[in-house]
């Protein structure tokens, strides 16, 4: 067994730290040469220009092999609203999972993310989507949600989520997030939140509560600019 | 002769001849296969947890449901791939499978001499097993069902009561892997009539990313707090049940996308 002693060693020291994996080459659409503002640019056209540019990526090129938004699950908002994760391309997402009714970490990990939104400039704090999907397939619904939002104050930057079992298991799964309902049904879960690019691959994971978040920051900025 | 001996030296026959040609599991495995379709039924029992929290219960109920007798075998997965050429190696995305998949392969679609047809397919990611098993019209055993059938003894349904057995499964630990692989199912049956559970390869499970050891050493009996929401109040089961820990720390350490030279899979079923 000393393949498998070798990696578990290396997998438990992979997994004891925070992954920061390098950002792709960036963002937005995919043609160099004309290198639109298109929609995650620093100075976005008008919003009629940067939504066609937006729908015109969108429907013209394939997602990359490294894309979660190759998982094309339907999901619903708080308010209702279908949504597609592939919708959110071409601005930076950051991602988490979570559910309504926890009691100690989500809300903190709210927070974090909140304080490192907070720690961009205005002109680029408007153009990064938080996106926390619930693990609680059966009490989360869009009116929890809802209630969710309301309590932690959340704005139009942050979309809340929810959807089926198996698509919540293979999200969980593509972030590398641990959760168990317990008997309670209250989620043990990893406290990770998640960088994307703009085509919706991962460029950092943040492991952890109340650490340090410049260096996701840092990503987020990367990914815009 | 009396007639169990007879019996007894055609079973040992029986079991010759299988190391030798690699089909006797069919003839031997499938003998416990009741429904002929090479699984076996898991009585309804229960699951002890090796790490709980102080609110969940110390055993959990496990349905009765269906298991593969043996792991799922470089044949069949290749008959998998030539159906759903997404999973075949040079197609599949990175995100579904790291670039170790199938990497003892010689080919495509070609197992080739490190993958023998009767071996068990290992390098397999837990989202392409997964695939497997819905294509099979199967599903991936759960922890707690894939831990209730292991935990059986070779002829009592508690292994962890019977002589011998835990020293066995502690043995295979210890030892290398053999290159190739043996074939999947010539181990001794345990009471359900369930093969190579604890020795062979490991095995993936549904759920394994709900399993939440810590990569530190110290932290492992009291979990992180700040990266486990919840985690806090987990304590382990009985410190003295290594290999159960082995799998544990194995699940923890894993992603879904993983490829790794001896994790494997079988299928389960709700009859």
């Amino acid at each position: 067994m000393k393949t498998t002693t070798g990696i578990l060693i290396f997998s438990f020291l992979a997994a004891a730290s925070a992954q920061a994996v390098a950002p792709a080459t960036p963002p937005c659409c995919p043609a160099p040469e004309s290198k639109p503002a298109c929609c995650a640019g620093p100075k976005p056209a008008t919003a009629a220009t940067a939504a066609a540019c937006c729908e015109e990526l969108k429907s013209a090129t394939p997602f990359t092999g490294q894309s979660l938004y190759l998982l094309d699950a339907k999901w619903t908002d708080d308010a209702g609203r279908t949504v597609t994760l592939g919708s959110l391309r071409g601005r930076p997402v950051i991602l988490a999972l979570f559910f309504a009714s926890c009691e100690y970490a989500c809300p903190v990990l709210v927070s974090d993310i909140q304080r490192l939104r907070k720690t961009l400039p205005e002109s680029l704090r408007s153009q990064v989507q938080v996106v926390l999907v619930s693990f609680d397939v059966a009490r989360d619904t869009p009116a929890a949600l809802a209630a969710f939002r309301a309590r932690q104050g959340l704005d139009a930057g942050w979309t809340l989520l929810r959807g089926e079992a198996v698509p919540v298991q293979d999200l969980a799964m593509l972030l590398g997030v641990k959760y168990k309902q317990d008997a309670r049904g209250q989620f043990s879960h990893s406290n990770v939140f998640t960088v994307l690019n703009a085509e919706g691959e991962i460029a950092h994971q943040h492991a952890g509560l109340m650490g340090d978040v410049s260096e996701a920051a840092k990503v987020v900025a990367a990914v815009i600019k | 002769m009396r007639p169990t001996t007879a019996t007894a030296l055609v079973r040992c026959w029986l079991r010759g001849i299988g190391a030798a040609a690699g089909c006797a599991l069919a003839a031997a495995g499938w003998a416990e296969d009741r429904g002929g379709d090479g699984m076996v039924l898991i009585p309804a029992g229960e699951y002890r947890p090796l790490i709980r929290s102080k609110d969940e219960p110390e055993r959990v109920a496990v349905a009765a449901f269906r298991l593969d007798v043996r792991p799922v075998t470089n044949a069949e997965f290749l008959a998998f791939v030539r159906a759903h050429p997404q999973w075949r190696r040079s197609r599949v995305s990175r995100l579904f499978a790291d670039p170790g998949y199938l990497g003892d392969w010689a080919g495509e679609l070609e197992p080739g001499p490190r993958a023998p047809a009767d071996a068990p397919v290992v390098r397999v990611s837990w989202f392409a097993v997964r695939a497997f098993a819905q294509a099979a019209g199967k599903r991936l055993p759960t922890t707690a069902e894939w831990e209730r059938a292991a935990a059986a003894g070779f002829t009592q349904a508690d292994g962890a009561s019977e002589p011998g057995f835990q020293s066995t499964v502690l043995a295979w630990l210890t030892r290398p892997n053999p290159e190739p692989l043996p074939v999947a199912g010539s181990g001794r049956a345990n009471a359900f009539g369930a093969r190579d559970l604890l020795s062979l390869v490991w095995e993936w499970v549904d759920d394994f990313n709900t399993s939440m050891v810590t990569g530190e050493s110290r932290a492992d009996s009291g979990l992180e707090r700040t990266l486990f929401c919840g985690a806090g109040a987990a304590g382990a089961r009985d410190p003295s049940d290594f290999p159960a820990f082995i799998r544990a720390g194995f699940r923890s350490s894993v992603r879904a996308n993983y490829t790794v030279p001896n994790l494997g899979f079988r299928c389960a079923q709700t009859p």
